[in-house]
């Protein structure tokens, strides 16, 4: 075991517990977690968290942005666990893997705002008279159409299930219908309604 | 629970036992075991090259000679350490004095062919027997060294994709100057760099990952 990488991980986070165990180094837990123990690793990967998230902190990230790039560190060491040498110390591997995947990271960052542009109040619309019609002209007003066009019943369910969102409890209570009658009555009306504004 | 502490929870419960990974400068002397093996095989089914008694006498051949094992060795052992995480990238600097010294033969291969080569002598003929051997050498030796650094799947795909090419150029060069009398190490270079510059530009477009892992 060789415990050169203590100090470097000390300065970092000196609070966790598990740190200060002996048999919980992280280059004993890893190298039981390679041998396939669940626990070891469940821990190693606890104790490693508060690290990780400084690092990242240190990077500039915040929020969840911070955590999403934790869990990318994770899942990264958990692939490429089989490449960790015990013979080695921990931290300094740890952190070239972290400082990869935090480094792709601001990578990616940078070449997204490079390429996007935050939308202003003036880019909410296009061009094209018909896209800044509003939507109880047109698409509303021939909802409304097609339903007066439903017989009664078809229409009340309609009404009552879908455009007053009541129940099937209350609806049936009020329209004095089971609750399979109305189900089957809004099946019908959606459609015919699928019908009569396909046909338009 | 937070979804960090459930994706812990998660990856330890479905943990499997993983064969580590053999030290680096281990791996990377298999395989120049191999090249070297392979440089052999080649080198009865071809033959020396018909003056190899006067080459090995001439430290102008000797020396991009070495150069070129040299360089095939210390490449691979560069390619083997950068594709771990926490090695330094100083690594890349140790094919350096190897190619320097592999350098010294293009110019003198150049020179020595202009002045020697008889108009009309068969060079185009020997060109494509030194040419199958080449790629004959560089077809095996990727073949082998690919599954190899893939296991690491390093997190520098490109720099470890650089030296194991330039790996595999250093041995299917030393191949060559024993076997050919053209001196074709610059060609050599060229053949091997062309799929490290497509495997670069292919890792930065889609196949990066693949190249990684």
């Amino acid at each position: 075991m060789n415990t050169r990488s203590r100090p470097e991980i000390e300065t970092v986070n000196t609070s966790s517990a598990e740190m200060r165990a002996p048999d919980s180094d992280w280059s004993v837990l890893m190298a039981r977690g390679q041998d396939g123990d669940a626990e070891s690793y469940r821990r190693l990967l606890a104790g490693i968290t508060p690290y990780l998230r400084s690092l990242a902190r240190r990077f500039g990230l915040a929020g969840p942005d911070l955590e999403d790039a934790v869990q990318d560190v994770l899942l990264t060491l958990h692939q490429i666990r089989h490449t960790y040498d015990p013979a080695r110390p921990f931290a300094p591997w740890l952190t070239a893997v972290a400082r990869h995947r935090l480094l792709d990271r601001l990578r990616r960052r940078v070449r997204q705002f490079g390429r996007e542009t935050a939308l202003t109040e003036a880019h909410e619309t296009f061009i094209a008279v018909e896209t800044n019609l509003s939507e109880t002209a047109g698409d509303a007003g021939r909802l409304r159409a097609a339903i007066a066009q439903l017989p009664e019943g078809q229409r009340s369910a309609v009404e009552m299930l879908k455009l007053k969102e009541m129940s099937l409890k209350e609806a049936s209570a009020q329209s004095g219908q089971s609750e399979t009658a109305l189900k089957v009555a809004v099946h019908r009306a959606i459609k015919r309604l699928r019908v009569i504004l396909g046909d338009e | 629970m937070s979804t960090t502490e459930s994706l812990i929870d998660r990856l330890a419960s479905g943990l499997q036992p993983v064969k580590r990974l053999g030290r680096p400068w281990l791996r990377a002397a298999l395989w120049i075991g191999f090249a070297t093996l392979l440089i052999a095989i080649l080198v009865l089914l071809r033959g020396f090259r018909a003056d190899i008694a006067e080459c090995l006498r001439e430290p102008g051949y000797l020396i991009p000679l070495a150069g070129a094992w040299l360089t095939g060795a210390t490449a691979a052992l560069a390619a083997f350490e950068v594709s771990l995480p926490d090695r330094a990238r100083a690594w890349l600097l140790l094919p350096l004095p190897a190619v320097a010294l592999w350098v010294t033969g293009f110019a003198y291969g150049c020179l020595k062919d202009w002045i020697e080569i008889p108009a009309g002598a068969p060079v185009a003929a020997d060109s494509v027997r030194c040419l199958t051997t080449i790629i004959l050498a560089t077809v095996a030796l990727i073949a082998v060294l690919l599954p190899m650094l893939r296991r690491a799947k390093t997190l520098r795909p490109n720099l470890t994709a650089w030296m194991g090419i330039l790996a595999v150029a250093g041995f299917a060069d030393t191949a060559h100057l024993l076997i050919h009398m053209v001196q074709a190490s610059l060609l050599v270079l060229v053949i091997n760099l062309v799929p490290a510059l497509a495997i670069v530009l292919l890792g930065g477009l889609a196949g990066r990952r693949a190249v990684a892992a």
